[in-house]
């Protein structure tokens, strides 16, 4: 006897969704040995996912749940793409800037404040001391 | 609590106070249980984006690192996970259905599914240390076994796949013996009748808890084992 909000989910229901998901764990296997280039990951990805489809809407309940609890989950996904969006932006860009050099700015800034204190009539743009992109200043007479 | 049996006609006891009705108390515990399950997922995607980015980075050492880790125990353990959520969901079926026995039966085979999972864990962790494959600086792969020469994957970045391999299977798997902690309570409090069909919101939002764990695994396995 289920109360109005209580799905109770037939077990012949779970043991069909079980059985799916051994059979998708074997297709996993089977597809992952075979070279299919590039569709591999993607394949095994779209797998994993259907797999927890099954646990989640099924075993979870969320098929017949408040659906509250299927927002946020969703938006929890969400936040996951987010984070391994913008993660893969930076990583995926770093090193094409050409300006970088081994010292920070604030080195740089630093040396040609001493160099300034020193000598007040050599140009702004002091070398780097490994001597990197810039061009050479004339040396402080 | 300091209430008479009287004070309590009105209501039954698993009511808690600050709830109108066992159908709020039971929705608020269930979705209470999804904001907390959102936390672990962003929690492991914090170290399934980390193995993003070096897999990325490094994708042939990434797919010939993972010829090192048995996809057949890897798969083994797939299925026992996946066995054990299928008794979970059993378990809460007969816990609504009322039938004690079964509900005590299907929480003890899920508690030794998740036993037969870490114990197939542990022999996977000491085969690895045997050979010298250890998370972090003390990786020296060495010797002979399986038709690997393990000193073959003495290479760069190898490293980084099994420190990732050993951190994420780990976290893992401290998150499998909670479970079965978890459990192991719901169990004996399954057995003594605490549970019925108007009452066994522990044991759905145990049950909430460790289908997560399985999810977790779903996608360890293919990216760790098999890519």
């Amino acid at each position: 006897m289920a109360h109005a909000g209580h799905h109770i989910t037939p077990r012949k229901t779970l043991l069909r969704v079980f059985i799916a998901l051994v059979v998708l764990t074997i297709v996993t296997v089977v597809t992952s040995r075979l070279d299919l280039g590039p569709m591999n990951v993607p394949l095994a990805l779209t797998i994993a996912v259907t797999k927890a489809l099954f646990v989640g809407l099924i075993f979870m309940g969320l098929k017949y749940d408040n659906r509250l609890n299927a927002v946020v989950l969703s938006v929890g996904a969400a936040f996951v793409l987010i984070f391994l969006f913008l993660t893969l932006l930076d990583t995926y860009y770093r090193g094409d800037l050409p300006i970088t050099t081994e010292e920070t700015i604030m080195d740089e800034e630093r040396r040609n404040e001493a160099l300034r204190s020193r000598d007040p009539g050599v140009s702004q743009a002091a070398p780097a001391p490994e001597g990197q992109q810039e061009a050479p200043a004339p040396e402080g007479q | 609590m300091a209430h008479t049996e009287a004070a309590h006609a009105d209501h039954p006891t698993h009511l808690q106070h600050h709830f109108v009705s066992t159908e709020q108390q039971f929705d608020a515990s269930k979705m209470g249980m999804w904001l907390f399950l959102v936390t672990e997922i962003l929690l492991f995607s914090g170290m399934f984006v980390a193995y993003t980015v070096y897999r990325l980075w490094h994708p042939e050492v990434f797919a010939h690192s993972a010829e090192l880790l048995d996809w057949r125990l890897g798969g083994l353990n797939t299925i026992v996970l996946l066995a054990s959520s299928f008794t979970v969901a059993m378990g809460v079926h007969y816990a609504q259905t009322d039938n004690r026995r079964k509900l005590v039966l299907n929480l003890a085979l899920t508690i030794l599914f998740a036993g037969v999972f870490m114990v197939v864990k542990y022999f996977e962790y000491t085969g690895k240390f045997a050979h010298g494959v250890f998370p972090g600086v003390n990786f020296e792969p060495q010797g002979v076994a399986g038709g690997h020469d393990y000193a073959e994957y003495n290479i760069p970045y190898a490293a980084q796949f099994f420190s990732i391999y050993f951190v994420m299977t780990g976290i893992h798997g401290f998150h499998v013996l909670i479970g079965m902690i978890a459990f192991a309570v719901i169990l004996r409090r399954a057995a003594r009748g605490d549970y019925s069909h108007e009452y066994y919101t522990p044991v759905e939002i145990t049950g909430l808890y460790w289908h997560l764990v399985d999810v977790i695994w779903i996608f360890l396995f293919p990216l760790l084992y098999l890519i």
